[in-house]
This record gives C-alpha cells, structure tokens and sequence, in this order.
C-alpha cells in the first residue's frame, strides 16, 4: 500500500501495466476496419459519376476513391500506431491539444478558404483541414483529464466552470465561422464528457431548457434559420430550390426499395443528389444496397458503438474510461445525426458519416480516435471482456 | 484515504455513477437512435418506395417524343383532302452550347440567316442556359432543314438540333375548309372534320424515354432506354366529292360576287337517299394551308383600325371566316318551307291536285289583329294547289296549315327533325340534325302550348310559310330530301369509312331515322315541285331550270324577324332544289344571305335559283346524267365548238352546220388557217363561227357590258366584239331571260374569240315578286 499515497505513483504504474500486458480490442478494430472499407468502396459507387463528367478531376472516374483510399491507408496506420502510445501521453498531450486547436480555430477566420458565405477550412497544400475536427478530439481529452483532477467538485458550479468556458470559447470561435454544425456537435459531446464526468442532472435540465429556449428565439429572429425550419418540416414545398438537397436525398433513399438497384448502379448519384460522397453518401447506401444494406451499415456502427461504451465499462481507470466513453459517444452523435440529417429526420445541416464520407483529414482524425480507443482497450486484462 | 468513488472499489477506477451513466449513453445512442433511424428508413424505402422511385424516374428519364403520322382525310373517289408529311423542327439546346462552350453568337448569326428569323430572337433563346428545348422554327420544309443540317455539322455545333415533326397539307386550299377543317401547331384538329375525327386522325404518339444525368446528357453505366411506337391515325374518308364541292364553291363564289352578297352565303349539296353530305360551302371562306389569314378586305380595315383595336378584329375576322354557315347559322327559311308544309297536307290528305285555294290579297288568322298579307297586293286569284306552290301563294299555305291543325302540325314539325319536344310544354324546344361534324346549332321553335292554342294561331299561319321560326339550313336540306326521297328522314354525315393503319375499315352513316311522309306522297311532292322550276310560264323557280334536265324545287326568300323589329330589313334569298326530279339522287340548297344593291330584284327566284341551276348543268353531267333536250331546247343549249382547221372552207361550214353552227369567212383563201372560238369552246347553239382564211385573227377584244340584254341581244352584242356566248345550259327556249351578271367584266380586254358565261333570270316581277 505504499504507492496509495501518491496519485502520481499510482497511475504510472498503471500505465506500465497498460504497455506491458495489453493487446488491443479486436472486435473494436475489426468493426472499424469493416466499416472503413465499406465505406471507401461507396466513396467510389457515389464520386464515379461526378469524377467523370467533371473537368476539376480530369474526367477520371477513380479519382476521389484514389485519394480517399491513400486516406484510408494512412489512417489506418496512424491508427494502430496510436494505439500502441501509452494513455498517460493523451493525458499529457491532452492540453497542448486544446491549445493548438484553439490557436487554429482562431487562425481560421484570417487565414480559412472561403467557402459560400463560411470559412471553416484550413488549406495545406495537398488538402485541407478542418480545425473543428482537431477541437472536437481535444475537448474529448482536455475534459477527460480535467475530471479526473476535479474528482468529487464536478457536481458544484464552481467545478463546472472551466468547462464552460473552455466550451464557450471554442463555441465562439465556430460561430465566427460560422460552422453551426460543428458547434451543435462540440456542445453535445462537451455535454456527454460533463454526464459521464459526474455533473448534476438538473444542470443538464436546465440547461437543455435553455438550449430550447435559444433555439426557439434563434428561429424567431434569423430566417436563415427558420427557412431550415419550413424546409425540413416540408421539402416537397419547393422541390427545385430551398428543398433541392433533402428531396434528392429522399429520392435516393426511396428508390432503394428493400434491395436495392445494386452497387454502382445508382441513379440519383448521376449529378442530381448534391454531396453525394461527402455528408448525402448514406443516401447513395441507400439507394444502391436498399434497405437490407442501409440496416447492415447502421447495425456496423451499432455494433461498433456499443462494442465502444463496453470497452469504456470495463476500463480500469478514470481517463481512459472518459476518453473512450467521450469519442464512442462522438462518433455515436456524428452517425445518428447524419443519418437523421440525411432522411429528414432534422433539418439540414452539413455532418459527414464517419468512415464513408469522403474528406481526408476528417478520415484521418476519425481513424487517429479510433488508435486512442485501441491504446485504452489495452489497459483491460483480457479476462475481463 | 476514503474512497468516496464506491462501485469497484479500486481507487481512479470509474465509479458506479459513471457507469449507469454510460450504460444510459450505450443505450441511447447505441440502440434507441438506431432503432429510429431503422424504422424511418423503413418508412422510407419500404412504405414510400413506389412514390419516391416514380418520382425519382420522372426526373431521370427524359421523354422524346415521336409525333404520330396524322391520318389521311379523302373524298368518296379516293381524293387527297388533307395529309401529313414530313418536316424537321429546329430547336437549342442552349445548356449545352453553354457547356460546350460554343459560339451562341455564330449559332444564333447562321440560323437567323437561314431560316429568316431575327439575329436578336435566336440569340435571346441561346442565352437561356437552364433550357435543353428552345424551339427555333417549327415545321421547315425539307430543303431548309438540308441547310440547318449542313450548317449544324460544319461548326460541329452540338447545341443546334433537328428532329422529325409532321405538317399538315391541304391539297386544295380552301376546297370545302369548313368541311375538313384544320390543325394547330401541336397538330390536333380545331375544327371540322379535323376536330370532329381527331381521336381517329391523330393516332397515339410514340416516344423514346432514355435515362439521362441532372446535365442531360447519357448516364454511363445504368443508361436505359425505352421505345413507344407511334401509331399512325386513321384514314377518313368524307362523303364529299371533290368535283361537285368545286362546282358548288365556283358558282357560290361568283354569287356572293355579282349580287354583291354582304353576310355570307352557304351550299350544301345532298344524297337524298341517304343524307351522305355531297358538298357543303360556306363563304367567305379561307385556305385550309394558312387558316390565320383573313381575306384582303378584312386585313385592309384591319390595318386602317387603332393598333389597339386590331388584335380584336383580327379575332373576330378569323372567328367570321372559320363559322361554318351551313351548319351553325340559324335563319327563317321562308318559302323553301312550304315543302314540309305541302307534303304534310298531302300526307294527311287534306288536299288533291284538284283542291282549289283563292287568294283575294290576304287572309284573316284567329288570334292576329292584322290579317296576314299574300306578297303579291292584288291577290293570286283562284289556283289549284299546283299553281299555288308554282306561285307560293302564302294566303293558300295559310289555309292549309289551317287544314292541318296546330296540334298536327306541331307533330310533323317534330318528325321532320326541326325540334325534339322535352316533356316541358311551356319551354321553348330546340333540335339538330346530328350530323357528324362540331359546331351545329340548335333550331328555335316555340313552345308547344304556344303553338298549340286554337285561340291564337298566328304562330300556326307564319310557320306554315316558313317564317318567324329558326333553323339551320342543314335541319332544312335534310327534311327537303325525306319529301322527295320517298319519305325516309335520313341523319345526315360527312364520313363515310374510317380505315385503321392495318386496313381493317368501319363503314358509317346511312341511318334512316324514320319513316316521316309516304311513297305516294313523296311522288306527288316531286311533282308538284317539278312544276315550280319546271313550268316557264306559271313557276317561280323557272330560272334553276336546266336544259335536257328534270329539275324540281322551290325558292324562298326570307326577312328577318329581328330587323324588321329593329327597323332594318335584310333578306336571306334562298333556293333549295332535286334532280332528276323523278327520281331524285342529289338535293341542292343555296342561301345568300343580305344581298346588296347589285341591279337584280332580291329574291329567291332571280338571285338563288340561277345559282342553283348553273350548279345543276354542271353537277348532273358529272355525275353521268345523260341531258334529254326538247326541239326548241336544241336551239339554244350551248355545244361544243369541232376543230376545222386545216379544212377547205367548204368542209369546215358543213362541219360546223353539223355541229348546230353558223359560219362567216374572212379572207381569200380556200382554207382555213385560224378559227374563233378555239376548237372545245363551249358555246351557245346558233352562235356564227369566225373562220380565218388566210386572214390574221384579230388579237383581242374588249368586253361589252351585257346586264339588261336578252339572251339573244347578248349574243349579237358579244359577235360584234368578236367574243361568243354561253349560258350553261340555264337559257330557256322563249327567250324572256335576261343577262344578271357575265363572267368577264364589262370593258375588260380579253382574248379574241373568248367565251363569255352569262347569268340568266327571268324578271317577270308581276309572277315571282319577292317569294
């Protein structure tokens, strides 16, 4: 019992233990991997058609596949490399990555790529970025370590605090963007790491009231906003215009039927459905593998997502735990929202499918969660599962 | 230390709290939300998969059309009235010349120049990018699509497009227009035979559906395509014939011409025996080929009109010069009635031969405060009912409807189709014909209680001479044709077979209605008819006669009820006649409608009836009537002028002789190098010949002005121009017509030796008066 007196002693230890008796969690892999695959393959059903007609890609039909799946390949490296880093160095890395998310996020609105009226990436030379991505992954470890410090003062205001304003902070910066999208998301997770942290239930209460209160008032004041409304509520309204995209995505979707016309040949991929690789390509699943495939992607990500939160139950410390709950919970939120988005279950708004939208620095953040998930199912004994 | 975080025990360990609460998360969004988004995607592709694919096709496919070859409408002898041929329409597809980055300015410059258009209307159609279909000529003929073609191909302009259309031909132009009616630009029939029969005429479009991109463009992996054949219309064959409806139109149009007819004038030519529809004409008229177009005289008021009025009367020429008289006017035929009038007295026999009628000037009615008064002043005297037909006496017809009562008259009224009774009988009744062509008005007839009134009968006396009642000439022709055809009221028709594109053919028409008159009946009608047109001294409708033919008829000439209240008075002059008049195949009726101030007595007898009679001597022969002339009808009927030059003028004078005519030699020679009239001119019996023996023939000659001449003055006065005469078998033996109108125009040049038709009447005004 001598290493009880120290907290610090303790979880070095536990963190040897991790690197020297761990393996990590193959089911969690292989559903990652399942889903990737799949993915980058409907990235090619869904692009062809646009890739060929279009002059930006010089009419090769492979080229959005090409890059997604060079993507993929170095995602799934980075992925496993990850996960054989120990979980004290996310601990430890976990502010300097909020920091330079937060520097990048500020750096957006001067330096950003305009597109329409929204800045919201950052361009490298071969492909560009976006910051929120980044934030999304810090918050998940800035807060998981944050709990783990605060411990017993999570259920007071005053332990609440930093949160909030690291979330308002971040908050503001993506609606200087403004990427509302990315902003619904970070509250929402940020809001999950707080439930799982041990904050009290009436603070959500409230706060979802408020939440409610703000969005009823956003609607009111912001046609912007309201025009989504009238939209989701009725896209048939106005078929060729406000209600384009959805309408699309609804033909896509009923078209599949229940086994679809069969993968490549989708109709609506033809240049009629927008985005049809990017946020729409679980209306393209739809509609080529019908309603059989759409439930076995949908019952990939479940299974991966609960395969997430069971890792989470059985880890043995705090952090890695919050870390695995956190991004379990994050991919869980970006999966339901798109594929609500895209059969109008909400309005519309721009959220990628994990695994399957094509964009190669989402894909490459979204596989490096995926290692930090893997490094922290090390640290279970495999008894245990 | 205490361990607050209980569940596992194990100090940093999650605690139970965070446990159940991930258990929440795992089961909120790791079940619950999938759950969800199964069930809307069930709804979605399962429940709503029909409506959203169908809708999803609609937008991916894009439909060509293959216009279907619109029938052929023929007449009885097999004669094209109207077909389809093909053509090429030019369209853009100015999303395309956007994409392909082609010159819209080039395209727009070359097509204008070809096709005759405005460099600015082209060019506006390639600037609307959003559209794959801007039609820019519809309906080219061949050779200008050749050019489209070949300029298309040298620029390798992708966005210029032709494809196949059909058009509408007309053969003859405005040959019987309002019969076959015409086509708009997305070829369905707007009127006549065209609207009438456009379900069997039009056939069923085809079409080639190809799926396509949003761009339009083929789909690369998934493309499909369907094909609709076309099927072609049917072929229609009308009951017209071609050469009697050009007979008809030909005189009809030298009517409206030399009476200077304002209101329009109607022919309609009948198959008595079965209502066929032989020849029907309403004028003004118009060409089938450019059925917008209204008559120069028309346009000439239209263009002298404000700009604002124009389009207004534009609209209202055009509506004037598309009715079609013969079926959609109604009018007060007048005396033409007196027929029905006649052959339902006779029917009920209530009159002979032998009845006696006498006409003092006029007749009181029951019911009428002034008595109804016979046209001619001093009164008809004592007749028989020959005499009073021959005279169409309307005293006599008063007393005859007498005879046959309100409630008997009522009921033929209605068995000759001139009304349907409804089973109100205080409304005012109506009735067709039936025929089988759009646009035919209803009749206007009283209502049977006030008709049926003994204490008022003056309704009874105006019908039973045909006036204050209205109906259409084509209700009138068709029970004309049941008196004389043997009693049978016929519905009459303009088709007569309908032959589908694989040659299985539908017979049509023929109907008897019913039985309306009896045979015997009907023989004494005709006679007594034939005794109106034929008798030259007692008839009012000798001048419809027709040398070597047995004509019967009647005239009628109409006022209007509602000018005569308004103050006006117009006239409709009408003639309605049957021939052979013992056994009659066709029945003829002519309507002028407001004559004008052209020298002639308006009447049916001096204006219609000639009408009738030129149509007849040339309707008869071509429907292979042989002419039986009297003695003195060989003396004035006109023949065929025999070729003799060449001949020794000895010979050529025995030829001619042979042949009924005269002869003068000019010249020395012995023989003759040049005749007048050319060989085949027809030209009135007794005429002198002018044989040029080595003589040059005078070149031309100018036109005398003939109106008031005998026949026989006429003659001279032509010889002396150098010029011959005809009459078309319309001059009568005794010599007291005289010349109403001549088909060359007084103090115009013509050819030596031209044939001169003349107009005849006979103005015995004391005998034909204005009925």
């Amino acid at each position: 019992m001598q290493y009880a007196a120290t907290k610090l002693g303790r979880s070095v230890v536990r963190e040897r233990e991790n690197t020297r008796l761990g393996k990590i969690d193959l089911p969690f892999a292989a559903l990652t991997l399942l889903l990737l695959t799949v993915g980058v393959v409907m990235v090619l059903s869904a692009s062809y058609a646009r890739a060929y007609y279009s002059d930006a890609t010089g009419h090769n039909a492979a080229y959005y596949f090409l890059r997604q799946l060079g993507f993929a390949a170095a995602g799934t490296v980075i992925m496993f490399a990850l996960s054989r880093l120990p979980m004290g160095f996310y601990r430890r890395m976990s502010f300097p990555a909020l920091a330079a998310s937060l520097v990048l996020l500020a750096l957006v609105p001067l330096i950003g790529v305009a597109e329409g009226d929204a800045r919201r990436w950052i361009d490298l030379g071969f492909t560009t970025f976006q910051p929120s991505e980044t934030a999304k992954a810090a918050i998940i470890l800035y807060f998981s370590a944050l709990i783990c410090r605060r411990g017993a003062s999570m259920g007071t205001l005053r332990g609440l605090l930093p949160f909030i304003g690291v979330l308002a902070l971040v908050i503001v910066l993506l609606v200087l963007e403004p990427h509302f999208s990315a902003a619904v998301i970070i509250i929402a997770i940020g809001g999950a790491m707080l439930f799982l942290g041990g904050a009290r239930l009436y603070w959500f209460i409230g706060v979802g009231a408020a939440a409610i209160a703000a969005l009823g008032a956003v609607m009111l004041f912001f046609p912007y906003a309201s025009g989504r409304i009238s939209t989701w509520l009725d896209p048939f309204a106005n078929p060729g215009g406000d209600g384009y995209q959805i309408v699309q995505s609804l033909y896509s979707i009923g078209s599949g039927g229940l086994f679809g016309l069969g993968l490549g040949r989708g109709r609506q991929t033809y240049m009629y459905l927008p985005e049809e690789h990017n946020d729409f390509i679980f209306a393209v699943c739809c509609e080529e593998l019908g309603f059989a495939g759409a439930c076995a992607i949908l019952l990939g990500f479940a299974a991966l997502i609960v395969r997430g939160y069971w890792l989470a139950l059985h880890m043995r410390d705090r952090f890695s735990f919050l870390v695995t709950a956190g991004i379990t919970t994050l991919l869980a939120i970006q999966v339901i929202l798109n594929a609500a988005v895209v059969t109008n279950l909400v309005p519309c708004t721009g959220i990628s499918l994990p695994f399957f939208s094509y964009g190669g620095t989402a894909l490459l953040i979204q596989l490096a969660e995926m290692g930090i998930v893997l490094s922290a199912s090390r640290g279970i004994p495999s008894w245990r599962l | 230390m205490a361990q607050k975080d209980g569940g596992r025990g194990r100090p940093g360990a999650p605690n139970s709290m965070m446990l159940r609460r991930t258990l929440f998360l795992l089961s909120v969004c790791g079940v619950a939300a999938f759950a969800v988004l199964a069930a809307r995607l069930y709804y979605l592709q399962i429940v709503r998969h029909d409506e959203l694919e169908a809708r999803a096709i609609a937008q991916q496919v894009r439909e060509t059309t293959v216009s279907a070859p619109r029938g052929t409408i023929y007449d009885r002898n097999g004669a094209v009235l109207a077909m389809s041929a093909g053509v090429d329409t030019v369209y853009l597809s100015p999303a395309e010349i956007a994409r392909e980055g082609e010159d819209a300015g080039a395209i727009a410059r070359g097509l204008a120049d070809i096709l005759g258009l405005e460099y600015e209307d082209v060019y506006e159609k390639t600037q609307n990018t959003g559209s794959w279909y801007e039609v820019v000529a519809r309906r080219i003929e061949p050779e200008l699509a050749a050019e489209v073609r070949e300029f298309k191909e040298e620029g390798g302009w992708s966005g210029i497009k032709i494809e196949a259309d059909t058009k509408r031909y007309y053969p003859n132009g405005s040959l019987a227009a309002h019969v076959i009616g015409f086509t708009g630009t997305d070829n369905t029939g707007l009127g006549g035979i065209e609207a009438k029969y456009d379900a069997y005429l039009s056939g069923s479009d085809g079409a080639i559906l190809r799926s396509t991109t949003a761009e339009g463009t083929e789909m690369l992996f998934t493309s499909w395509e369907d094909y609709l054949d076309a099927v072609p219309g049917c072929d229609v064959e009308l009951t017209i014939d071609a050469g009697i409806q050009y007979y008809i139109e030909k005189h009809l149009r030298q009517a409206v011409a030399d009476y200077d007819i304002r209101n329009g004038a109607a022919a309609i030519c009948m198959e008595v025996d079965t209502g066929a529809i032989l020849a029907m004409a309403s004028l003004g008229s118009f060409d089938l080929n450019d059925y917008q177009a209204v008559s120069e005289a028309d346009r000439a008021v239209i263009d002298a009109a404000p700009e604002s009025e124009r389009a207004e009367l534009l609209a209202a020429a055009q509506q004037r010069q598309w009715r079609n008289k013969a079926v959609s006017d109604t009018y007060e035929p007048g005396s033409t009635f007196k027929i029905i009038t006649l052959a339902m007295a006779l029917e009920e026999g209530l009159v002979s031969e032998d009845s006696d009628f006498y006409c003092s000037g006029s007749v009181t009615v029951p019911g009428r405060s002034t008595p109804v008064r016979c046209w001619k002043a001093g009164g008809h005297g004592s007749q028989d009912l020959t005499a009073a037909v021959q005279h169409s006496c309307n005293a006599a017809f008063v007393s005859i409807g007498r005879l046959i009562g309100e409630e008997r008259f009522y009921d033929y009224a209605e068995a000759f189709g001139f009304f349907e009774r409804t089973g109100d009988s205080s409304a005012q009744l109506t009735g067709t014909t039936g025929i089988d062509l759009g646009g035919e008005s209803g009749s206007i007839w009283w209502s049977e209680d006030v008709f049926c009134n003994s204490e008022n009968l003056s309704q009874l006396a105006a019908a039973s001479f045909g006036q204050t009642f209205n109906i259409t000439p084509i209700q009138l022709i068709t029970a004309v044709s049941a008196c004389v055809n043997g009693g049978e009221l016929m519905r009459p028709y303009l088709v007569q077979s309908i032959t589908s594109p694989t040659g299985e053919s539908e017979q049509r028409g023929g109907t008897a209605l019913r039985r309306v008159i009896s045979e015997e009946t009907s023989a004494k009608v005709r006679a007594i008819l034939e005794q109106v047109v034929g008798d030259p001294d007692e008839g009012t409708g000798r001048n419809a006669a027709v040398a070597g033919y047995r004509i019967g008829g009647k005239t009628g000439t109409s006022t209007k009820t509602t000018q005569e209240i308004a103050g006006t008075k117009e006239y409709i002059v009408s003639f309605i006649g049957f021939a052979p008049a013992d056994d009659p195949e066709i029945a003829l009726l002519v309507l002028l409608d407001d004559p004008g101030d052209s020298g002639v007595y308006v009447s049916g007898g001096q204006m219609a009836a000639p009408v009738v009679g030129k149509m007849m001597a040339d309707i008869l022969p071509y429907l292979g009537y042989e002419p039986e002339y009297s003695e003195t009808q060989l003396g004035v009927i006109d023949r065929t002028v025999p070729d003799v030059t060449g001949l020794d003028t000895a010979a050529a004078r025995s030829k001619l002789a042979e042949a009924g005519f005269g002869c003068r030699v000019l010249g020395r020679g012995g023989t003759v190098t040049q005749q007048l009239p050319a060989a085949g001119s027809s030209i009135a019996a007794g005429s002198e010949a002018l044989l040029y023996a080595g003589e040059a023939a005078p070149e031309t000659a100018v036109v005398p002005s003939l109106a008031g001449l005998s026949y026989d003055a006429a003659m001279e006065a032509l010889a002396a121009a150098g010029l011959f005469i005809a009459s078309g078998n319309t001059a009568a033996a005794d010599g007291a017509q005289i010349v109403s109108a001549q088909s060359l125009a007084p103090g115009t040049a013509a050819a030596a030796g031209s044939v001169v038709t003349v107009t005849l009447y006979d103005n015995d005004e004391e005998l034909l008066g204005i009925y």
